[in-house]
């Protein structure tokens, strides 16, 4: 650490109790849901926007790299503080302040687990529409960090769609309040900026969210394909048909077969891939949107079609998604999450791809994904402990990120750039983007402090960077 | 014009003919604010804008971007005005990909035109910003211009997934992509949505979209007392059901569009509702509000389909940009409040008109928090128009609001900022502009805190 005094300053803002400079303890902070991992040089426990304040100033006036940390659930090694420094741990942080039903806002603070909130809010009749699976474990702060989607943000729009304001403590320790509870604040749209930031434009404290009723009806389906192409093909039939679901998800026979070893939900292991498909709104067409949907199921090559007839059999639909990143972990001890989009007619194609890839590199690679945005997961199994296995692992996963570019897409939908892809972002961007990325990087955080060494590749050439 | 920019014209022509660079009274048209600009040019590709910039950069000229001009009234007047840059010949669909729900569209198309393209494949942007039949994409994106049905669908920030732009100094960048999730890198779309082409200029777009939904219906009911309206405002708010829009009318404004709406002497205050969807759901819903605005006292209730519907949606959009012909002679205001503050500030603004004796139109989006007020003041004095507003927006921003003067004669907009006090973030901002544009070269002075 760059000075106990540093760590004597952060136990005079936190308290004693809050914070940890030694030990085993700091390495559970030294990685996340990614591969990585670099050992922080403290951990502060933070409980309100001025304790937050006073960290991050702390910090910026000695220069030392802070990172927010939330659940550690993401995928990209976005909490991995690669350059030292202190991860600052927003999970105490976990109140609901106001839940304002009569403007359809709630203030939240970051620590509180996505999947929290929504079970305050559903007594009430509402809810909080960004639904990531891991939402039982990742925080909205968390959310807000990486612009979370989830299954349902197919019909209703990723974690930006839905947050109107937020307190942020910028990187050089001021705090500001971003949107709020009224629509359409004048100046630039700092609160969509932010969101989706990693965490290297500063923490944020509190977030001003847009909740709803929850909705009159809902239909679930399950698909049974004996090709994985016509679960595909399904996928943009639906949209075809002038139709929005809730959700249009899918898994694959590997995925199918290790959920149903773990948790038993009741799905068929023969076939090659199921879609779960919802509908919701207004109760009076959902059985008609369901019935034809099952007919285009049926006329793209579904071998049959459930409908879940009550409440439970739809939680054992649900709960196998959910759960299926877990369970796959029952396969192999580790994998590697490619989180790729394209647009969603080249499903079926790249598809097929992907599992030329996993015969190439002679890897598993199963796929558990939000189908209906495009949004692929092909998941690369493997050890850990075998070297020569993880050098393959990235070969493949970068292969696959270069097949979804090629095909109109993009390298990440929903897990973000955090340290995994870095590189990839040329693949995507020129320079000239990336450099236009900089500078909203340099306006909020001049002196690089805010979770450095994340998102952006190396400059090019040395002038790159200016 | 500077004696520095003394060879910009030929250098300008060389890039996209003589004939697309207007000097001198051929400039007239496009002043903003009051502010004329010496050269007018109508590049005709995104590499000729690129290169124009490029060019204006090197004379240290400033340039300030022209869409459909519907909404260049928007901001302060600018602090310096050189070279006008008008998108209307950047006039082409790049790609309409049907299949996968998304449009990419060059700044100077039309929003309408552009819908008559995706309507033919029964897909829609669900953008119905004022003026639709004039807006263009690159103005409703550097605007942030929204209508009544942001209630279901939201706004630009919603719906672009893409943009293609070109920074002060000429450099072409892209943010986002074509697909519908992206967090590659940071979200700049958001940073150039609403941005008034303070940081760049926006030369292409790309937008999510929807299926046509199979029917629309538009339920009209009018009201005694504002509260009758409120009512049912609140009523639908707490209920499951899912308008499409929920647009109330103070008396002038419902007079305004009576015709449209097919009402004979209306009075009092209108409600009007669209409901969107598949019959089902549609009929359920006329009836339900049918039921709810009997239930409330209205006092007279009209349904309203297809063609009919759409003209009346159009006539209420477009309310306030009708009135009058020049800024001279017009004031509009856009005010931003929490939902449930809505109808009070249509109250006040429309109160402001009543005290003042000016004609006027008030309407607001009931269930977004969205009031937009015009008034002819074409006799009133700068004193009673100045404090009018400012008294209207100290009411919006202690409701943590705002009020944006989106049009105005410039004297008054001199004395009364555009866009009110400065967010607390002001400095994060001030450095994004230094960041973009260091030598203030691009629409400087238009946007808050002095950007
Ligand atoms: C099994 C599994 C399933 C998943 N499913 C999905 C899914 O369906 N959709 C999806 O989008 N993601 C999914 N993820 C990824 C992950 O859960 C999300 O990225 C989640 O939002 C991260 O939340 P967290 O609280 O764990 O954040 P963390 O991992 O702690 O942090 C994520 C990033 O946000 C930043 N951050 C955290 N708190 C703040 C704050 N207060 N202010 C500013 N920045 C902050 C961090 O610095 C970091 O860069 C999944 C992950 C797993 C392990």
């Amino acid at each position: 650490m760059a000075s106990s005094k540093l760590a004597e300053d952060l136990r005079g803002i936190v308290g004693k109790a809050n914070v940890l400079d030694a030990g085993v303890g700091l390495h559970l902070y030294g990685y996340d849901a990614y591969l990585e991992e670099r050992r922080p040089d403290a951990v502060v426990f933070v409980h309100s926007t001025d304790e937050v304040a006073g960290v991050v100033r702390a910090c910026h006036e000695r220069g030392v790299p802070f990172v927010a940390r939330g659940g550690g659930t993401n995928l990209s090694g976005g909490t991995i503080p690669v350059k030292g420094g202190v991860v600052i741990e927003t999970i105490r942080m976990n109140k609901i302040l106001e839940i304002d039903r009569a403007n359809l806002r709630a203030r939240v603070q970051p620590g509180m687990f996505n999947l929290e909130f929504g079970n305050a809010l559903a007594p009430l009749g509402y809810q909080y529409l960004p639904d990531p699976a891991s939402q039982k474990a990742a925080t909205l702060g968390g959310n807000v960090g990486e612009n979370s989607g989830g299954p349902h943000c197919l019909k209703y729009g990723v974690t930006t769609n839905h947050v109107f304001g937020l307190t942020v403590v910028l990187p050089d320790g001021e705090v500001a309040h971003l949107g709020g509870k009224a629509p359409d604040a004048p100046g630039y749209d700092l609160t969509g900026t932010f969101v989706g930031g990693e965490g290297t434009l500063g923490i944020c404290t509190e977030i001003v969210a847009r909740i709803v009723r929850l909705p009159e009806g809902v239909k679930t389906l399950l698909a049974i394909y004996d090709r994985i192409e016509d679960g595909g093909e399904t996928v943009s039939a639906i949209v075809a048909a002038g139709m929005v679901p809730a959700t249009l998800e899918m898994m694959d026979q590997l995925v199918i077969q290790a959920v149903e070893q773990s948790m038993k939900c009741g799905l068929p292991l023969d076939c090659a891939t199921v879609l779960i498909i919802e509908v919701d709104g207004l109760a009076d067409d959902l059985e008609q949107q369901a019935q034809t949907i099952a007919d285009l199921c049926r006329k793209h090559g579904a071998r049959e079609v459930r409908v879940a007839e009550n409440d439970a059999e739809r939680a054992a639909l649900w709960a196998g998604r959910r759960g299926a990143f877990g369970a796959v972990a029952r396969i192999t001890p580790s994998y590697l999450v490619c989180d790729g989009t394209v647009p969603r007619t080249a499903l079926p194609t790249v598809l097929r791809k992907v599992a030329e890839v996993s015969r190439k590199y002679d890897l598993m690679i199963p796929n558990v994904f939000h189908a209906g945005d495009g949004n692929l997961h092909p998941l690369i199994l493997f050890d850990w402990r075998n070297a020569e296995q993880k050098v393959r692992v990235m070969k493949a996963g970068m292969e696959i990120l270069e097949l979804c570019v090629q095909m109109g897409g993009t390298i990440s939908g929903e897990h973000g750039v955090g340290i995994e892809k870095m590189d990839a972002m040329r693949l995507v961007f020129s320079e000239a983007d990336i450099r236009a990325q900089l500078k909203v990087k340099r306006a909020f955080d001049r002196r690089d402090l805010s979770n450095p060494g994340k998102m952006f590749p190396a400059p090019r050439e040395a002038t790159d960077a200016a | 014009m500077p004696h520095e920019l003394d060879d910009l014209p030929q250098r300008l022509s060389g890039i996209m003919g003589g004939e697309q660079v207007r000097e001198g009274t051929a400039a007239s048209g496009f002043s903003v604010d009051g502010a004329e600009p010496s050269l007018v040019v109508h590049p005709g590709s995104q590499e000729e804008v690129e290169a124009a910039v490029v060019a204006c950069g090197k004379a240290g000229a400033v340039v300030v971007p022209w869409g459909g001009g519907t909404a260049i009234g928007l901001g302060n007047p600018p602090s310096r005005l050189d070279v006008v840059v008008c998108l209307d010949r950047l006039a082409r669909i790049v790609e309409f990909d049907e299949a996968n729900l998304n449009v990419s569209a060059e700044a100077g198309v039309r929003l309408a035109d552009l819908q008559a393209v995706l309507a033919g494949k029964h897909e829609f942007l669900p953008l119905d910003p004022p003026q639709a039949d004039r807006v263009t994409v690159g103005g409703l994106v550097a605007t942030n211009s929204s209508g009544p049905s942001r209630l279901h669908y939201g706004t630009a920030r919603d719906w672009v997934l893409g943009l293609r732009v070109v920074l002060p100094y000429g450099e072409r960048i892209r943010c986002g992509g074509k697909v519908v999730k992206n967090v590659s890198g940071y979200d700049m779309n958001k940073l150039f949505i609403g941005s008034l082409g303070t940081l760049g200029i926006v030369t292409e777009a790309t937008f999510k979209l929807l299926p046509v939904p199979a029917m629309r219906v538009t339920i009209v009911g009018l009201f005694r007392e504002l509260a009758q309206a409120a009512a049912v405002v609140a009523c639908t708010l707490e209920s499951q059901l899912l308008p499409e829009a929920l647009e109330a009318l103070d008396s002038q404004a419902l007079g305004a569009v009576a015709s449209a709406i097919g009402l004979t002497d209306p009075s009092g205050y209108g409600l009007a509702i669209a409901v969107a969807g598949s019959r089902e759901t549609v009929e359920r819903q006329v009836r339900d509000f049918t039921r709810l605005l009997a239930e409330s006292q209205a006092t007279a209730t009209t349904t309203l389909g297809g063609a009919q519907g759409a003209a009346a949606w159009q006539a209420i959009g477009d309310v306030q940009a009708r009135m009058g012909v020049t800024s001279e002679e017009r004031v509009v205001v856009k005010i931003a409040v929490p939902i449930g503050k809505t109808l009070e500030l249509l109250s006040s603004a429309e109160r402001l008109a009543r005290h003042n004796g000016w004609r006027g139109a008030v309407t607001a989006h009931a269930g977004s928090g969205i009031v937009r007020a015009g008034y002819l003041v074409g006799g009133a004095t700068l004193e009673s128009l100045r404090d009018g507003l400012r008294a209207l927006r100290g009411q919006a921003e202690s409701a943590e609001g705002s009020l944006v003067v989106e049009t105005a004669p410039a004297a008054l907009k001199c004395s009364l900022d555009a866009w009110g006090k400065p967010p607390e973030a002001a400095e994060v901002m001030r450095r994004l502009k230094v960041e973009f544009d260091p030598r203030g070269l691009v629409s400087p002075g238009r946007f808050l805190a002095g950007i």
